[in-house]
Order: structure tokens, then sequence, then C-alpha cells
């Protein structure tokens, strides 16, 4: 059975952009453009008789294979270009090798052809988070949501870093990256190429698997099980939650305003606010987790370290650049920009894990690792705007946490009033 | 006791009886046995619903403690989590049992609501029991942590006083309401808002036609939030402005004879009593501090409910009885009163003289020949 994933790679991981190509790039994009709308109406075409194909024979026909392959390579090298991901024009035919994001296809294998039969439909929720995670109408469903996709986000905001700076900024680049290797991923289960479902984890990604030291980060301990019945009623029962949350939120309002102008006199943030802030951005990351699937049990309402799986770790009150934090706010537009990108792809996998935890009592880990990805970088764009740190919240996925698979769910440990005498 | 026999006294003259009549001068044999196959199945159904209640209840007192593992919150946190899945069963139990009851009206055309939408709305107003259940929970377990097991003191007066807030502000959570766009009508409500000495009472209508043929009328709010609430189903055919008059007359003789601080005053005194077995029947379980005791405390307090209801039921229909005597005396329309609970039984489909069992569990109000009775008693009296 051909299961071998379509991935990936970044081959040149170079971040210098030239500014005259980056400022004119969409303009220089038009005849790809053209050739991509072309390419991808015959492709439409020809994924039909290979999937005709493929019930007869339980295997892809390799011609249509190859030409649906050579499509999908120009169709991500241009969406590395259109993002920055990659900053050379790209050409025109999809030859394997000629451009520094890369994608690998393994060769046509045998297929089950039950999943061949129903491959539309199975691919629909892929399709629907590849739309997500890429934008710009990467789909049938393309321009159906409010958002522009993570990976058109992050080039939005990549293209004025790299006017400023001349190279594109490496969380950005990778986001890019992650968001086209997904709908890369749904092209090639659309495609016939495997029959592997899309793997929506950034933790596959090898730039991802570094940890970073950042101020602000979330760790996940969690077994991947969920109980039904608690997964059937979850946004009901996070009900009491929304209004703690709305309560807390208009005092943690008063204390962050308080925090800007002690921060901006002092240069660091008082000990105590920091510490009620901290507390509010972690109480928030426990419920949004909940709410997300991400994680299992209802989550407490004080938001103490180490009482949840999805934990946000906070360092102390460090010394602030003062312009940075007068003009934190508008800094932080940029972040929001990306978070509401993110969420978007992040309510899906919650949808998606949703449903699955419904029928089989456990999430997949790709899902799940999405969701932390949200749940971290919204934990970062919070913590920068309550002034818990100064550094810029790190767009790229999966780093700054970490994962831990639980070998088996733990006895539940005794609580304190359970020990109490 | 004492505070029972003071809020006991209504102004329904206590040597007032009421004429044996047969509900066929009233009604048709078909109105009869339609309302009667109708209430027949509304009844047991209701019947099954509960008992159904009970056992998913029984069950979760006995194994809801295993549902601790599901939560990482602390000792309240806990609580309110099963606090809430309790409720969560309760709405398993009830869902198959309130679709036949949907089919059983669409059948009779009592309401228009489709199944979809019925379970799924049934489903989102759950989100309002949980926030009730846990706002329950934080009070009598922050209490309990505070004084044990005499936790059910202070919190019988905090329920009773949480539920005075609630029907203060309660006016402002319906929705749709407009003003009575009937000068007749408001002239007429006005007047006899005057002559019950509640002239500030406004009367106010609200749109369920999208819903339900249904209709009905309510007094809502305390002191200055208070209002009559009319649906705009009851005026439409068949109801006259005559009738909705009284029905007016009705509604704010509850306010004007403080019906809603009597029931209060009823709760109150049933309140202590009820926390006071919750707060022994968890004792085992380590009381209402442990979380553990939850489920079991819910399952309590629905017993106790259910047993106290015909308690309240009978409360409730002498109420009832008074705001129907003051409406007569206010309106003084005994031809407009008795057609009006006849237009109410026949388009609700109730049964008009149902029997004693029924009206001892679900007789919130008195049957519709006994309010038809009481239209002819005070005819008789007042004839000139």
């Amino acid at each position: 059975m051909n299961d071998r994933a379509v991935r990936l790679t970044v081959l040149d991981p170079s971040l210098e952009r030239n500014r005259w190509t980056v400022g004119f790039r969409l303009i220089l994009a038009i005849p790809h453009f053209i050739w991509l709308a072309g390419w991808f109406s015959l492709a439409v075409l020809v994924s039909i008789a290979q999937w005709i194909a493929t019930l007869i024979q339980g295997t892809p026909s390799p011609m249509l294979h190859r030409f649906l392959a050579a499509y999908v390579r120009y169709a991500a090298h241009v969406a590395a270009y259109l993002t920055l991901a990659a900053d050379p024009y790209p050409g025109f035919t999809g030859r394997p090798g000629s451009y520094p994001v890369e994608v690998e296809i393994p060769e046509p294998g045998q297929q089950n052809r039950w999943v061949t039969g129903f491959r539309l439909v199975l691919a629909i929720p892929a399709v629907f988070l590849a739309d997500a995670l890429l934008g710009f109408g990467s789909s049938a469903a393309g321009g159906g949501y409010g958002s522009s996709g993570v990976a058109a986000t992050a080039g939005f905001l990549g293209w004025f870093y790299c006017l400023a700076h001349g190279r594109m900024a490496e969380g950005l680049r990778n986001a890019a990256v992650y968001g086209i290797g997904y709908s890369v991923q749904a092209y090639g289960y659309l495609f016939f190429f495997t029959q592997r479902y899309p793997n929506s984890d950034p933790a596959s990604y090898e730039f991802a698997n570094v940890y970073r030291a950042d101020p602000i980060r979330v760790t996940v301990d969690d077994d991947l099980r969920r109980s039904r019945l608690t997964t059937f009623f979850r946004v009901l029962l996070a009900v009491p939650h929304f209004v703690w949350l709305l309560l807390w939120g208009i005092v943690a309002l008063f204390a962050a305003l308080a925090n800007g102008v002690v921060t901006v006199i002092r240069g660091t943030s008082p000990q105590g606010l920091h510490n009620f802030l901290a507390r509010y951005v972690r109480y928030q990351i426990h419920v949004y987790a909940y709410l997300q699937m991400v994680a299992n049990p209802f989550p407490g309402f004080t938001g103490r370290e180490g009482t949840y799986p999805v934990d946000v770790e906070i360092e102390g009150p460090q010394p602030q650049n003062r312009w940075v934090t007068f003009f934190r706010l508008i800094l932080a537009i940029p972040a929001f920009l990306f978070l509401g990108a993110l969420a978007t792809a992040a309510f899906l996998a919650a949808v998606f894990s949703w449903f699955c935890a419904l029928f089989t009592g456990r999430v997949p880990r790709g899902l799940r690792n999405l969701g932390a990805y949200d749940l971290r970088y919204a934990a970062q764009t919070y913590g920068y705007v309550y002034l818990l740190t100064d550094r810029y919240p790190y767009s790229g996925p999966a780093a700054g946490w970490q994962m831990t698979l639980a070998p088996e769910a733990p006895p539940p440990p005794a609580a304190p009033w359970q020990q109490a005498t | 006791m004492v505070g029972g026999l003071l809020l006991w006294p209504t102004e329904v003259p206590d040597n007032l009886r009421l004429p044996d009549l047969d509900p066929r001068a009233f009604f048709t044999s078909s109105e009869l046995e339609e309302a009667e196959d109708y209430g027949l199945f509304t009844t047991i159904n209701a019947v099954l619903a509960t008992l159904a209640v009970l056992a998913v209840l029984f069950l979760y007192a006995r194994h809801g403690e295993r549902f601790v593992r599901e939560s990482a919150a602390g000792r309240i946190g806990t609580g309110m989590l099963l606090g809430m899945l309790g409720f969560a069963f309760v709405w398993f139990a009830q869902l198959p049992f309130g679709l036949v009851q949907l089919w059983w009206d669409r059948r009779h055309d009592v309401s228009e609501v489709g199944y979809v939408d019925y379970a799924i709305s049934s489903w989102f107003s759950l989100g309002g029991v949980f926030l009730f259940v846990c706002v329950a929970i934080v009070i009598v377990m922050a209490l309990a942590r505070l004084l044990r097991d005499e936790w059910w003191i202070p919190g019988a007066a905090v329920f009773v006083g949480l539920g005075l807030l609630f029907a203060f502000v309660s006016p402002y959570l319906v929705p749709d309401q407009s003003s009575l766009r009937n000068d007749r009508l408001e002239a007429a409500a006005d007047r006899l808002a005057k002559q019950q000495g509640v002239p500030d009472i406004p009367v106010k209508v609200e749109d369920v036609d999208e819903f339900t043929d249904e209709p009905n009328a309510f007094a809502a709010g305390l002191g200055p939030t208070r209002r009559v609430i009319l649906w705009n189903t009851l005026l439409d055919e068949p109801f006259s402005d005559r009738e909705v008059r009284v029905v007016i007359a009705h509604e704010l003789a509850h306010h004007s004879r403080d019906h809603i601080w009597k029931s209060f005053g009823f709760f109150a005194l049933l309140a202590a009593p009820m926390a006071l077995l919750v707060a022994v029947a968890t004792r085992r379980r380590g009381g209402m501090y442990d979380p553990r005791a939850v489920p079991l405390a819910l399952f309590v307090v629905i017993v106790l409910q259910i047993v106290v209801t015909p308690a309240q039921n009978v409360i409730s229909r002498r109420l009832e009885a008074e705001a129907d005597w003051v409406a007569l005396e206010t309106a003084r329309d005994p031809h407009a009163q008795r057609e009006v609970f006849r237009d109410l039984a026949e388009t609700s489909l109730s049964d008009p003289d149902p029997p004693e069992w029924e009206m001892m569990l679900f007789g919130t109000h008195p049957a519709a020949i006994d309010r038809i009775a009481m239209a002819e008693a005070w005819r008789s009296r007042n004839r000139p």
C-alpha cells in the first residue's frame, strides 16, 4: 500500500531577500498566475482520469502521476515565491530540485479502492484546513473564509519585514512553509499520490523541532484521549469559564494599563502586576485549550502554573525597552493579524477534533498540535500586549513548546481536598 | 408554620361556593374528547420523563464521582463540572420525551417548532442551566468551606435572595417585547391598573407566533421592573378585546396582590428544610465541601422538588384563584372571563376538568371549569 507522505522541504534555508523583487512580487507573479490557472484546469480533468485509473487498476497511472506531480510542485513553488518563503523567481515546469522549497512526492503505488472511491468526500476536511493554512483560494473552498490564511498572512507581513530588513523573518518563513506544506499534502491526497491522510502536525517539519528559550513558552503534556461526554458538551461546559474570563478580563485591562504606565516609567514591570497578568494569560490558555480540544480535563479557575496539561511558562519581569513599551499596542497589530489567521485554522482543527473525539475517544495528534501552535502564539501575543515581555511573538510553528506523550494515562492525582483530613 | 399562615389568606371570600358545572355545557363533546386525548398522552409522557430523570440522576448519584478524573480544576471547579454533567445527563434523559411531546404538539397544531430546531435550542439552553448550576454550587461549596455542615443556614437565605434578584431582572430577559398597539386595550389596562392600585405597571407584548400558536400571559418583575407581558398569540382570534382585558386584569392582580413576593415567601419556608435535607443526605460523602457529593446532592434536590410539587401546586392554584377573583372585581365582566377561560382551554387543548391526581401533579392553575364556575359565582353574588 502506498501510504508514504508527500513532504515539503526547504533546500535553501537562506532568509536573504532582494528588496526589488519583494517590492514588485505580486506583479512579477502575474505570468505565473495565468499559467497556474490554465494548468489547474487541466489538472482537475487529469485528476478525474487518475481517479478512474486508480479505481480500475488499484494503482495510479504513472504518466498522469507525473503530470499531476509537476503541477503540485509548480503550485508549491509559486506559493513559496508569493509568500516570500523563497526568493528566486520560479520556473514554469515544476521540475524536481529546481527550487529552494521542494516537494517530495512518492512514486505511484497500490492504493485501497474504497479509500480511492470516496477520496473526494474524505478530502473535504483536509481541503478546508488547507485553505485556512494557505489562503488565497488554495482549494475549492477558496475565498470562503474571512481570514486570508496562515501562509498568506505570513507573506503579507513578511513583505513589510523584507522591505525593511532585506531578509525574511524566520518565523514567518517557517509559518508560510508549514501552510504550503499542508496544502501540498492535501493536493497529494486529492491527486492520488498517496493514500496517507494529510498531517497538520507542525512538529513533522525539521525546522519546527528546535527548542527556543522564549520568555513565554507553552508545554503540552496530553495523551490525546478525550472523554466523549465532556466532548459533546464542551462548549456549554466552558460557559462558566467565559463568564469568569470576562470578569477577570475587565480587571486585567485595568491592571495592564497600570502595568503600562509603571513599565514606561521604571523600565520593568512590577512583580505583583506581572504575576497577576501572567496568571490571567495562563488561565486564558487553559480555557482555550479546553475549548479547542487541545486538552481533556476541565480547567481550574485560577490560572495556577502546573495545574493543566497545556501549560504556560512565563518568566519573571525583565527590563523592557521603554519605546517598545510605549508603542506596544501599535506594534502588536501584526501579531494580532497573524493570530487571527492562525486562530481560523485552529478553529477548524478544533471542529474536526471534536468530531474525531466524539467517535473515537481520541484526537489526532496533528490537529492537537496545530491547536497547541495557535495557543503558544496566542500566549506570546497576549504576554507581549500585557507587557509580560518585550520579546515579539514567534510566528513559526512548534518552536518554543514541547510535547510529552504520556505512555499511558497516569491515575488521577489526589486533589487537595482529598488529602485533607 | 406561622409564616405559612400569614401568607395563606387571599381575597377570595371564604364562603364562596362554586357551582357544580357540567363541562359539556361549555365545550363540545369533540373538544372535550380531543383535550382528554391530548392531555392523557401529555401527562403520561411527562410522568415517564420525570421517572427517566430520576433514574438517570439516581445512577449518577451512585457512579457520578468517577467524573472527578475529568477535572484539572480545584474543589469548587470540580464540583461545578459534576453539577453541569448531572444536568447534561438530565438533558439526555429528557430529549426523547421532549421530541415525542413535540411530535404530539405538532400533530395537534399546538407547536410549529421543527425537531432539529428543538434539539439544538434545548442543547443551547443548557448553557443557561449550566451557568445557574455553577452559581449555586459555588455558593454552596464556598459556604461549606466556611461552615462545613452548617452551610444550609445561610445557603437557604442566599438562594432566596438570588431568586429575588432573578425575579427583579427577569423582565429584561424576555426577548422581542413591544408596547400594546391597541388604544382601547391600553386605556383599559391603565384604568385597571389604577383600580388595583398599581398605576405604574406597563403592559408589553412578546412576539412568539414564530414558535407557537399557544396563547399566554404572565406577570414579571419586582418593584420598578414590574410589568405584564402578553404573548402576541393572545391578541388574535378567537380572543376578543374584552377577553384580553380580563387577562390583563388577572395579571395585574398578581402584582397588586404581591403574588411574586408571596411565592418567594413560600419558597423561603421550603428552602431552609430542603437545604438541611441536602446537607444531611450528603454528609456520608464528605458533605458539600467535597465535590464528590455533588451528584448525590443533585438527586436529592430533584427528589425533594418532586415531593414538594403538589404543595407548590396548591399554593400556585390559590394565588391564581385570587387573581381571577380580583380580575372579576375590577373588570366586572364575568361573561368575558368565562369566554377567555373557555377559549384558553380550547386553544391550548387543556382538559377543562382533569382528574384530581393530574391536578395534584401538574395543576399550577385551577381547572378551566373551576375558573368558569368562579365567574358564574361572582355573577350570582353581584346580580342586581
